[in-house]
C-alpha cells in the first residue's frame, strides 16, 4: 500500500514538473484542446439527442427522452432497406471498379518510358480533381440532359429516349461512377505512381535474369512490392464505405430517383437540415459514424492479420 | 537492360500510349467545350447539342461583360477570397503548432494529446451535432460558421508531427543551451524546417476551401451577402436559376432564357480558372503531400 501511494505521489509531482518545465507548451496546447473539443468533442456528446425527442429550444439536457425510438423508426423505417442498398452498391461499385482502375492506370503509366509525355498526360489526368463538385455536377446535368451529349450519343447507339437521364433511377448507378473515375482516376493513381517509382530496379533486373518476362515482373515484383500502399488505402477506403461521396449525390439527385440515389447521408441532411427532424436524423447519422468506425477497425484487424499492414 | 522489342511488345506499347492520349482528351474536352461555349454565340447555342470543339458563330465576350458585372458574383468571390485566406492562414498556423506538441519527446501532455486528436480521425459526432453545436455558438448565419469548424484536421496534425520528428534535434538542443524559451525555438528555427510541410497543407487547404460548398450552404441559408462563389454557382448551374444574374442586367424577357445559358458557362470558367492555373505549379507540391500521408516506408 505503502508502495502504491508513493508512486502516485511519484506520478502527482512529475505532472507538476512537467508544467513547470513546459509551461509555454501547455499555454499554446490550450488552443489547440479547446477547438478539438468544441467542434469535436462537443458533436460526440451532442449525440446523445438521437435518443431524444430533441428541440433546439430546450436543448440536449431538457428535451425529452424517447430511447431508441429514432433507431426503431429506421430499422423498421419503409426506407431502410433501400437507403441501406444503395449506400453499399455506390460505395461497392467504386470499391470494386474505380480503385483497382487506379492502380492499373499507375501500371500503365510506369511503361511510358518517354518522361516527357508521361508527365503532360499526368498532368492532364490531375485536372478534373481540382475542378469544383458543384462545376462537375453542372457539367454533368449539362451533358445528361434531354439535349445534351451523352443522352444523344445513347439515344443513337441503344435508343434510349431523349429525355434527361437524371430523372430515370435505372442510369444513376453509372452515371455516379463514371463521373467519379472520370474525376478522381489521375488523382488516386498518383500515390501508387509514387510506391511504383520507389521499386529498386535490382529486384527487376533478378527476375529478369531468372526469366520473368514483362508481364511476369509486373505481377511478381510490382504488385508485391506496392502491396502495402494498397492494403494501406484499401483500409482507408473501408473506413468511408457508408460516406459515399454524398455531396455529389446531394447535387445530382431529385425526387425522381430517390429509389437509387437517395443514401443514408442524403436522407439524414434532408430531414435534419431541410425538415428540422433532428432527433430521428441523428440518430441515423450514429448510426452511421458507428457502422463506419467498425468498419475501419475491422478492415484493420484483417490487413493487420493477413496483409502485416495496419494503419492503426 | 537492353530487350528486344518483341512484337506483343509493340503492339502493347502502341496501345498504351494510344490509350494515354484517349483518357487525357477525355480529362480535358469537357472542360474545353464549356470555354468554347462560353465564348459563342447565345442565339446559336440555345439549339445546339453535342460538344463544341470552337465557337459557334461569331466569338463574343458578352456573358463575362455580364458575369463580371454582376454583384452577387463579385461578392461570392470575394467571400471565397476571405474564407480561403483565413482558413489557411489561421489554420496551418494551429497545425503547425498542435504538430509541434505532439511531437515533442520530454513533455508529458503529448501522447494523451496525440490520443486526443486521432481520436477525432475515427470517430465523429456527425452532421446534425455538429450543427447544433455551431447553431448553440450563435454562429449560424456568420462568417465564423464557414471559418472556424474547418481551421484544423487530425490528419494535417499527423502530417506536421511526422515532420518535426524527422528534424534531427541537435538544432533545438544548443538553441535551449542558449536559454531561449521554446516559442522562439519553434517560431525561429524549427517553422522554417518544415516549411515544405507547411506550404503543402496551406494548398490543400486553398484548393478544398475554394471548391467547398457544403459548410456554407448548411450554415448560411439566410445570408446571401455572405455567400462564397460556388454557392452562386450551385444556383446557377444545378438549380438552373439565372434569372437573377441575368435580369439585374437589363435584358428582355425574351432573352432571359438564351442569355442565362451563356451566363453558365461563363460562369464555370470565372470559378475554375484561378485554380486551375495554379495547379500545374502547385503539382510537385501535392505529390509530395499525397505521399507522406500514405506510402509507408
Amino acid at each position: 500500500m505503502r508502495g502504491g501511494k508513493g508512486k502516485r505521489k511519484a506520478g502527482k509531482s512529475s505532472w507538476k514538473h512537467d508544467l513547470l518545465m513546459n509551461k509555454w507548451l501547455y499555454l499554446i496546447a490550450i488552443p489547440i484542446i479547446l477547438w478539438f473539443l468544441v467542434f469535436h468533442y462537443a458533436p460526440m456528446f451532442g449525440m446523445v439527442m438521437a435518443f431524444e425527442d430533441f428541440k433546439p429550444q430546450r436543448g440536449i439536457f431538457d428535451s425529452q427522452w424517447v430511447g431508441l425510438k429514432h433507431f426503431v423508426d429506421f430499422f423498421t423505417g419503409p426506407n431502410f432497406l433501400m437507403l441501406l442498398r444503395n449506400t453499399l452498391v455506390i460505395s461497392l461499385l467504386g470499391l470494386v471498379i474505380a480503385f483497382p482502375l487506379s492502380i492499373v492506370f499507375a501500371l500503365l503509366l510506369n511503361e511510358i518510358k518517354c518522361l516527357k509525355f508521361k508527365k503532360i498526360v499526368q498532368t492532364i489526368s490531375y485536372m478534373p480533381y481540382f475542378v469544383s463538385i458543384v462545376i462537375i455536377c453542372g457539367l454533368v446535368k449539362e451533358f445528361c440532359s434531354s439535349t445534351g451529349f451523352v443522352t444523344s450519343i445513347m439515344a443513337k447507339l441503344f435508343g434510349i429516349e431523349q429525355v434527361s437521364m437524371l430523372t430515370n433511377p435505372n442510369y444513376f448507378w453509372a452515371i455516379n461512377l463514371l463521373s467519379d473515375i472520370w474525376q478522381n482516376l489521375g488523382y488516386s493513381s498518383i500515390i501508387f505512381v509514387a510506391a511504383i517509382t520507389s521499386v529498386s530496379s535490382e529486384l527487376h533486373e533478378a527476375a529478369a535474369i531468372d526469366g520473368a518476362g514483362r508481364l511476369g515482373r509486373v505481377w511478381h515484383v510490382t504488385i508485391p512490392c506496392i502491396m502495402p500502399t494498397i492494403v494501406t488505402m484499401l483500409i482507408l477506403k473501408c473506413g468511408t464505405l457508408l460516406n459515399v461521396g454524398f455531396e455529389k449525390i446531394l447535387l445530382l439527385y431529385n425526387p425522381s430517383i430517390y429509389s437509387t440515389a437517395d443514401v443514408i447521408s442524403t436522407h439524414v441532411q434532408r430531414l435534419g437540415i431541410e425538415q428540422a427532424q433532428y432527433g430521428y436524423s441523428a440518430a441515423v447519422g450514429l448510426f452511421n459514424s458507428v457502422v463506419g468506425t467498425l468498419l475501419l477497425l475491422l478492415s484493420n484487424y484483417f490487413s493487420k492479420r493477413y496483409a502485416d499492414t495496419s494503419i492503426l | 537492360m537492353i530487350e528486344k522489342a518483341s512484337k506483343s511488345r509493340v503492339i502493347f506499347v502502341i496501345l498504351n500510349y494510344t490509350f494515354m492520349i484517349v483518357f487525357g482528351l477525355i480529362c480535358i474536352i469537357p472542360l474545353w467545350h464549356v470555354l468554347m461555349a462560353s465564348v459563342s454565340d447565345p442565339r446559336l447555342l440555345m439549339g445546339s447539342s453535342g460538344l463544341l470543339l470552337k465557337p459557334l458563330g461569331e466569338m463574343t465576350m458578352k456573358g463575362y461583360g455580364m458575369v463580371l458585372r454582376n454583384k452577387d458574383i463579385l461578392a461570392g468571390y470575394m467571400n471565397t477570397l476571405i474564407y480561403v485566406l483565413s482558413v489557411s492562414v489561421a489554420g496551418s498556423f494551429l497545425i503547425a503548432i498542435a504538430g509541434y506538441l505532439v511531437s515533442r519527446k520530454n513533455f508529458r501532455l503529448a501522447k494523451p494529446l496525440t490520443l486526443f486528436i486521432m481520436f477525432t480521425m475515427m470517430f465523429n459526432g456527425g452532421v446534425i451535432p455538429t450543427y447544433m453545436v455551431v447553431r448553440g455558438l450563435g454562429l449560424l448565419n456568420t462568417r465564423g460558421a464557414v471559418i472556424l469548424p474547418g481551421l484544423m484536421s487530425a490528419y494535417f496534425i499527423v502530417m506536421m508531427k511526422s515532420a518535426f520528428e524527422q528534424l534531427s534535434s541537435s538544432y533545438e538542443e544548443s538553441a535551449k543551451l542558449d536559454g531561449a524559451n521554446p516559442l522562439v525555438i519553434l517560431f525561429k528555427i524549427l517553422l522554417p524546417l518544415v516549411k515544405p510541410t507547411i506550404v503543402v497543407i496551406i494548398m490543400f487547404t486553398v484548393i478544398a476551401q475554394w471548391n467547398s460548398w457544403y459548410t456554407a450552404s448548411i450554415y448560411l441559408p439566410r445570408r446571401r451577402d455572405l455567400w462564397p462563389l460556388q454557392l452562386f454557382m450551385r444556383e446557377m448551374l444545378i438549380q438552373n436559376d439565372t434569372s437573377k444574374i441575368v435580369t439585374s442586367s437589363g435584358e428582355a424577357n425574351a432573352l432571359v432564357n438564351m442569355t442565362g445559358n451563356l451566363v453558365k458557362y461563363c460562369v464555370t470558367i470565372v470559378g475554375t480558372l484561378p485554380i486551375l492555373c495554379a495547379y500545374p505549379f502547385a503539382q510537385k507540391y501535392f505529390v509530395t503531400g499525397i505521399t507522406l500521408g500514405g506510402v509507408k516506408e
